[in-house]
Formats: structure tokens, sequence, C-alpha cells
């Protein structure tokens, strides 16, 4: 099974490459990181934090395009363009056709994270042999650390998109789900923090408080894979919160695997 | 004349009709943005979660956009008033919020706050939000105790700051013993000298070195006036009652004049001061 799944996997991993999508992400990336050379010499003493600040942001938000448009575009691919059916009538379980484009999409987001973090390792060094003075508080290791947590974040993300994809009929509802589980994920905490901090002055119905408290149980708490700050400011985190959230984003990406293949065994192709 | 030849003229036309359109604009935006210019920042409620992961990169162009509009108008030497107190004051609380180790924005606003502004309780306040951060950073202290001795006058204050400050690393040496003496020799001129010259090396901005500059000068006068007087207490076996009786004693040619336009003055302890109170008379 497992190297059915995986033949699969690189199928997609080659489709993905393929794709002009990725140039494109890859472009704007560069672009961003290119600016932060610029950019960071109208600071005033941090500029490390500066040069941290773009960089892993540029590195996010490419990861982040990839997956909205490339990942839920090949994920829909196979469904709106019926390619599924040549798919399913060879020897492939519907959830091993799931788990392969899953690993896939991974390494896909894989491949993109290591482009990009080869790419603005080189701006970073650029910037930090420019202005070695403002580099005393900088730390590799909190920056590579910070890329991992965001990694994590895109696997959790790969399978929301294999979990809608089964779900909804369009790719355009995939995304959007997507797009929006991404921003709830990324709020709720603070959302319900906020809540949780302002309960005496604000008066919040107990259906309100309920809807929060859910939406913290179901949606991804993507906030936690958020170390950029840590990183700008050369403060590496503790290898048992790594293990943890490595655990959470696994552990996530399983059960929504699972739900998506219970979902996608009984759904009617047409 | 044919169509092929007319696309490049037509061409030509539109750049140049661009051109123009675009200066255009161009000016009329510079007055639009002269009269409405969003000296507003929203607070980090709204901010925070709108920001969600890139906190970090919005806190850099929310501070990069501080000190462009504020940099501006310290350029041009214009006056700094509420407004841009309030500006800056709810601005560095927003980006504080976002990325709380951002030393930058709160040495920033501590500048202007106290150089420019006079808010020194605002500065302190922010000072203090850095110190539950930046724990480990020795600057945060120091110009909390720079803070208290320099623009509030309080020397057990800026002691107490000064001594936590020479206590984390990377301080410089000097800052214990200086903190030992400000406690223990709560008023003497001397002292502040020697903090004023070691701040001048740390401080690049050429209006702030020249403040420092004056205040020095002022206080090595104050210093040297307060050593006649324990001359004049030793020779005559009294204190004098006021410092034209130096010059009569003939210890001083005359009274010198104070750099801040004020004029020199002795107290009843014997100690020197003057009616200017080392700020700026106009």
């Amino acid at each position: 099974m497992n190297r059915r799944a995986w033949s699969l996997a690189v199928i997609t991993f080659k489709e993905g490459i393929r794709d002009r999508t990725l140039y494109g992400i890859g472009l704007f990336a560069l672009m961003i990181m290119g600016l932060s050379l610029v950019v960071t010499g109208f600071f005033l003493r941090e500029l490390h934090k500066v040069t941290v600040d773009i960089n892993i942001s540029a590195i996010t938000f490419g990861g982040l395009l990839m997956i909205f448009f490339l990942s839920v575009n090949l994920m829909s691919k196979d469904l709106d363009k019926r390619t599924i059916y040549s798919v399913l009538s060879k020897p492939f379980s519907r959830t091993q056709y799931l788990i392969g484009k899953f690993l896939g999409l991974v390494l896909l987001s894989l491949a993109a994270v290591c482009m990009l973090t080869l790419i603005s390792t080189l701006t970073i060094w650029a910037v930090k042999s420019q202005y070695p003075i403002y580099f005393k508080e900088f730390v590799w290791l909190a920056v590579f650390q910070a890329v991992f947590a965001e990694f994590l974040m895109f696997i959790v993300l790969n399978a929301v998109v294999i979990f809608f994809s089964t779900v909804t009929t369009s790719s355009f509802l995939t995304l959007l789900f997507t797009i929006s589980t991404y921003i709830v994920g990324q709020t709720v905490e603070e959302v319900a923090w906020f809540i949780q901090s302002q309960a005496n002055e604000i008066q919040l119905t107990t259906a309100v408080q309920a809807v929060v408290k859910i939406t913290q149980y179901i949606v991804p708490n993507l906030s936690v894979y958020d170390l950029k700050i840590r990183a700008a400011h050369g403060l590496p985190i503790s290898s048992s919160y790594l293990l943890s959230i490595t655990g959470y984003s696994l552990i996530y990406s399983a059960v929504l695997l699972l739900f998506a293949s219970i979902i996608f065994s009984r759904r009617e192709l047409t | 004349m044919s169509t092929s030849r007319l696309i490049p003229v037509v061409l030509i036309v539109a750049l140049v009709l661009y051109g123009a359109a675009w200066r255009h604009l161009h000016d009329e935006r510079d007055v639009f943005l002269q009269e409405n210019y969003m000296d507003y920042t929203l607070p980090s409620r709204v901010t925070g979660p709108a920001a969600m992961e890139f906190k970090g990169i919005v806190s850099d162009f929310l501070f990069l956009k501080v000190i462009t509009f504020l940099g501006e108008k310290i350029g041009k030497n214009e006056q700094l008033g509420v407004r841009h107190f309030n500006y800056l004051e709810e601005s560095v609380n927003t980006i504080t919020d976002l990325d709380p180790y951002f030393w930058d924005a709160y040495l920033f606003a501590d500048m202007l706050f106290t150089w420019e502004l006079g808010e020194y309780k605002a500065a302190n306040k922010l000072l203090l939000k850095a110190r539950q951060y930046r724990t480990n950073d020795y600057r945060v202290p120091y110009y909390l105790g720079f803070n208290y001795f320099f623009f509030l006058k309080d020397n057990i204050n800026g002691a107490k700051y000064l001594m936590e400050a020479s206590k984390l690393p990377g301080s410089p040496y000097y800052l214990a013993s200086l903190a030992a003496r400000l406690s223990a020799y709560a008023l003497e001129h001397r002292t502040g000298i020697i903090f004023l010259k070691e701040m001048i090396r740390d401080t690049e901005n050429e209006r702030i070195k020249n403040d420092f500059m004056l205040r020095i000068k002022t206080l090595e006068i104050m210093d040297r006036l307060e050593q006649k007087v324990s001359e004049y207490q030793k020779n005559y076996q009294k204190q004098p009652s006021s410092l034209t009786e130096l010059v009569t004693a003939g210890l001083i040619d005359k009274i010198p004049d104070d750099p801040y336009g004020g004029e020199f003055i002795l107290l009843e302890n014997g100690r020197v001061y003057t009616t200017s109170k080392m700020v700026r008379q106009k």
C-alpha cells in the first residue's frame, strides 16, 4: 500500500514542479528578499530583526500562496477534469489515493520551503556581513526553528486542502474554506484570550463563548507555529516546545485525513 | 495613413499623456498627503489579530511610518506638540504590543518623549514595559536610571536602576561605581559630569550630544565654584553669603556666565546652582 501511495506522491510532486505557478511564487519571494537588502538600511539599530522578519515572512507568504493556489489546484484537477477515473481504475483504494496526494503536496511544500530558506539564508548572510555590528543578538538556530515551525503549519494546511476537496465540489470552494480556516486558525487563540481577559467588561452571551470554545477545539491553532518574533530577536525555543508542535501537527493532519477518507470513500463521483 | 504607421504615433501620444497625467496626480497627491496625513495608528486589539502571523513585519512597517513622519517634522525643526505626542504614544504602544522585544521602537520613543516632548512619565512607563520583556538587556534599566537622574532629578530611583543595569551582561564597567556614587552623593556635580561624558560616547545624535556638552560645561563651572566656596570656608572659617564675596576675596575674577542663560547662585547649604535650572532660557 505504501509503495502505491508513494508513487502517486511522486507523480503529484512532479506535476506540481511542472506548474508555472511555482516559478511565480519563487520570483515573488525572491523580490521580497531583495527588498529586505534595501529596506533594512532605513532602520536604526535592530537591523537583524528587520531582516529576519522580512525573510521569514517571505518564506511563509510564498508557502501559503503555494498551498492556496497550487495545492488546491492539484487536488481539484483530478476531480474537475475527470482524470481521477483513470487513477482509481488502477489498483488503488480511495484512502491510498488521498494519502498519496497528501504526501505529494507535503513534498512540494518541503521543496518550496527548502528553496526559499536557501535564498533567505544567503540574503540574511549578505545583510549580516554588510552590518556586522548590528547582528550581535542574531542566532541562526532561532531562524531555522521558525522556518521548521512554518513547515509544520504547511503540513496541517495541506491536510486541510485535502479534507475540503473531498467535501466540496469546486476548487473555488476549497480555496475559500482553506483560506478561512487559515485566518480563523491564526486568530482564534488571540480572540479567545481577548474574550477571557475582557470577560468582566464585555458581557458576551454564553452562546458566543461556547462557539469560541468549540472553534478552539475544531480549528487548528496555527498561532503555535509562529516563532518569527522570537527568531527575529535571536531567542531559540526549547526542543520540548518543538516536539509538542510537531506532534500536534502530525496528529491533527492524520485525524483530518481520516475524516477525509471516510467522506471520500462514500462520495459518488459523477 | 495606414494602421501600422498610426500605432507608434498613438503609442507615443499615449505615453506623453500618461507622463503628464502621472505628474499631475503626483503633485495632487502630495497636497492630499500634506493635508490628510494619517497620523494615527490602530490599537493593537485590532492590529494584532489583523496582522495574523505577520506581526513582526507589520511592526516594522508601522515603525518605519512613525520614524519617517516624525523624522520629517524634526528635520524641518517643527515644534512637536500634543498631537505628535498622542500619535507617538499610540503607535509605539501598538508596535510594542505586536513585537514586545522591539528595542528600536522603545528607544526612539524614549528619546522623543524626553528630549523633544518633555513627557518623562510616558517615557518611563514605556521603558518599564520594555523591562518586562528584555530582561537581559542592561540598556533598559540604564535609560530608566538616566531619565530619573537627568530629567526627573531623582537620584534615588536613578541609582536603583543603574545598579540593576550594572548587574546585567554587557553593561559598561563604570555603571556600578556610578550608581553607588549617585546614591551616596546625591547632589554631587562631578558624578553628573562622569555620567554625561560616558553618555556622549554612546550617542550618535548631534543635537543631544550638544545638549550633553552644554550641561557638562555648566556642571564643571558649578563644580569649580563649589571648590572655591570650600576654599573660602577654609580661609575665613565661615560660609560666604553670596558668590560676589568670592570675587571680593579674590578667589575668582568674576561670577562666570551660565551657558544656559541663567545666573549662578549660592544656596544656603553651600551648594552652587543656577537660576536657569539647566533649561535653556529664551
